[in-house]
């Protein structure tokens, strides 16, 4: 199998990802913070460090504001369920994914929120002046996804970030499609909320994710699960401390093990050099597809501008019978639809159809990306 | 101050041939991040501020306490009165004695996660600190920053101190490669100290950290000193020769940064609904109990069998109640801060 589906879960992990987990599983796999034992130390000491690495690496407050979350959704989630009040606008982008648009369109249709949505330009660009028109004095939050997941468009978040705050409202990021693979300072940035999973550019397993919650927002941020915290039990409701306050329930930290090995590996490689090879592989994809009959391939030219994901059709054969024949005949994995983001689907004229998404990781080959375009150059001539 | 050339309050040191008007300057654009703020760090920040050293940021996670009057020279009965933390109370007093240099107090926890925000911006590391966790972090950091830093310690009548400047000098591993073990080193709560000990001792830091920031490292002293204010006793030990310990060393030959990468240190737990904090070691070590039980009969009473030592203490009205497992685990109780149980553990176990 050629797999190309990295930007909707990186696939293989470094083996010492899987190494971890299994050493982890079978020696350490207690219950963190529940009982004091040296299982449960261990198990603890493995959140705190890898708390201590995600602040490190995207340079937060605090190891403490890095909240574990099952996925990138369910960060969004609790951050956008969290900061929101009856009556605030919020004001979002069209390229943002699902786990951005409905949980903001549900509080809109249920008359809790007003929602302005920004349009990007042509290649999924979304303009910092738009934003800042789109604000009103009831601006409680701007949502902006760092890179678009179908067109890989890196957005310009510290100006973004910039003027949010210096209107008093709170900014998340989605950092889905760049967290490991795009350098990320949250205080440099102004990014009050960052959200992103552990199972994409950071090589962790499924079923990990983060928040960062920063110091603005955790002044009104309330949570969005309550449960078990492992200490001051005898509080009726959820103890106030960060991580606590958010972090309800048994964390998952066998995955916490492996996004750390997965970090460990990011780190020693560097996030702008694992792009570099991705976006490579990606521009040689969009020359030689711009060069063939039939093909429109999308977002901005400019590989500095993007992440290593790629978006294109055919003019005569539908994405998903596109990435039907590359499965079946070739074992090639891409994906093809809307990928979750109707709306800058709609805004490209790619709407109902979608475009085939190819999206290479740290370890996908020229080799490999050859053999799509043979793939591809085969299954579309004569049409 | 009714003086129209700022120099002339540091006319005195800027005589002495090593510093002159150049090395006061330098002193004036130099910056130093303190590590703690108690007996030694009061000290040593007087000496910097009087000197002009312009820009201090003194760091401390407690608060001044009667028992501290007796030795920590910047703080006095109003600081008490108003709980001051000690980071506050010390920049206030440096404030009134020279208002032209910058301090900058911070009221924290210097662990593994903020040490190298607290220190990438300075010129020297001093440390000021009552536990070893966080000076082999300083070394850790130090030396992966290449910042010169200098080491004190002081209890009972006796004081120790080097000077690290790396890639010149041996650093704190090489000499020292691991920590004593809890319980092992007396802490001044458990073995008292003599304040003109930690004096000397840190007055000879601050000499070394003038020479430093005036750009005299030639002069500065590449022994450990030792020294015992009761017995009269200095010696200076020769540790030159240990610089790198034949490339092994884990920190500045090996670049192994263990305990900023949190392999050795403390972690602590809030226990559920105990009003309780554990105090646990990433790496665990043997505890003898029949010494730690010696060292803590002096504050309090202890009972002790094989497999725990009991301690009951009353620390300025409050009631802690400290449970010690032979790997150096303790939970204590009468507290549900993690910071305060930090301190308790530095205080009375030693680490």
């Amino acid at each position: 199998m050629i797999y190309l589906d990295n930007a909707a879960t990186s696939y293989p992990k470094p083996s010492s990802v899987y190494e971890a987990m299994d050493h982890f599983a079978r020696h350490h796999l207690a219950n963190p913070g529940r009982a004091g034992h040296k299982m449960a130390l261990t198990a603890e000491h493995t959140l705190d460090n890898a708390r201590h690495r995600l602040n490190r690496f995207f340079n937060g407050r605090s190891p403490e504001r890095w909240i574990f979350t099952l996925n990138g959704t369910d960060a969004l989630n609790i951050a956008i369920k969290g900061v929101l009040r009856d009556g605030d606008h919020v004001v979002t982008t069209n390229v943002e994914h699902n786990s951005v648009s409905r949980p903001l369109v549900a509080l809109a249709e249920a008359g809790r929120i007003t929602l302005t949505r920004v349009s990007a330009d042509g290649v999924g660009w979304v303009d910092p002046a738009a934003i800042e028109a789109a604000m009103t004095s009831r601006t409680r939050l701007v949502v902006v996804t760092h890179a678009s997941n179908v067109v890989g468009t890196i957005q310009p978040i510290t100006e973004i970030g910039r003027l949010v705050r210096s209107r008093d409202a709170l900014f998340l990021v989605d950092a889905a499609q760049t967290a490991g693979v795009v350098s990320i300072d949250v205080q440099a940035m102004c990014i009050d909320l960052l959200a992103f999973p552990g199972h994409k550019g950071l090589l962790g397993p499924t079923g990990t994710g983060a928040l960062y919650v920063g110091p603005r927002a955790e002044a009104i941020i309330r949570p969005w699960r309550e449960g078990g915290t492992g200490g001051d039990s005898s509080s009726p409701t959820q103890p106030r401390e960060l991580p606590y306050y958010l972090e309800g329930g048994t964390p998952n930290v066998l995955g916490i093990a492996g996004l750390i090995a997965g970090l460990d590996f990011v780190e020693s490689q560097g996030p702008e050099r694992l792009r570099q090879h991705e976006i490579a592989l990606c521009e040689k994809v969009r020359h030689t597809l711009s060069a063939l009959p039939g093909f429109d391939v999308f977002g901005p030219a400019d590989p500095a501008q993007r992440v290593g994901t790629l978006s294109f059709r055919h003019h005569s054969l539908p994405a998903g019978d596109l990435a039907a024949i590359l499965d079946q005949s070739f074992d090639i994995a891409v994906r093809p639809g809307l990928h979750c983001a109707p709306y800058i689907h709609r805004h490209l004229g790619t709407y109902p159809e979608g475009t085939v998404r190819i999206s290479p990781g740290p370890f996908t080959s020229e080799n490999e990306i050859d053999r799509l375009l043979a793939a591809l150059q085969e299954i579309t001539t004569g049409l | 101050m009714q003086t129209t050339d700022p120099l002339e309050r540091y006319s005195r040191q800027m005589r002495l041939p090593g510093i002159g008007k150049a090395g006061q300057e330098r002193l004036l654009a130099s910056r130093v991040t303190l590590c703690g703020c108690g007996a030694l760090g009061t000290v040593l920040a007087n000496a910097l501020v009087r000197a002009g050293v312009g820009f201090v940021r003194i760091v401390d996670r407690d608060f001044v306490e009667p028992s501290n009057l007796q030795r920590q020279v910047l703080f006095d009965e109003t600081d008490i009165a108003e709980n001051l933390p000690k980071a506050e109370a010390a920049a206030r007093k440096l404030r009134q004695i020279n208002s032209t240099v910058t301090i900058e107090p911070i009221v924290a926890d210097i662990n593994r996660s903020n040490i190298e925000d607290l220190c990438h911006d300075v010129d020297l590391i001093l440390d000021g600190s009552d536990n070893f966790e966080l000076r082999y972090l300083i070394n850790d950091l130090a030396i992966k920053l290449s910042k010169p830093w200098v080491y004190a310690g002081a209890v009972g009548s006796e004081g120790m101190s080097m000077t690290i400047v790396p890639g010149q000098t041996p650093c704190l591993r090489c000499v020292f490669e691991a920590a004593p073990a809890p319980g092992e080193a007396g802490t001044c709560e458990t073995a008292g100290v003599l304040g003109p000990a930690v004096g000397v001792i840190a007055n000879f830091q601050a000499a070394e950290a003038l020479k430093i920031l005036s750009g005299n490292l030639a002069a500065i002293n590449r022994d450990l000193l030792v020294l015992n204010l009761w017995d009269n006793i200095i010696r200076r030990v020769r540790i030159a020769p240990l610089a790198g310990r034949k490339g092994k060393c884990p920190c500045c030959a090996l670049r192994r940064f263990e305990w900023l990468e949190g392999e050795h240190g403390t972690q602590t737990t809030t226990l559920c609904g105990r009003n309780a904090v554990q105090v646990s070691h990433r790496r665990s070590s043997r505890l003898d109990f029949e010494t730690l039980a010696q060292s803590l009969r002096t504050s309090g009473s202890v009972t002790y069998n094989k497999f725990l030592l009991k301690f009951q203490l009353n620390e300025n009205g409050e009631f802690y109640e400290f449970t010690v497992f032979p790997d150096g685990r303790a939970i204590i109780k009468g507290t549900s801060e993690p910071d305060k149980a930090r301190i308790l553990y530095a205080r009375y176990v030693g680490y």
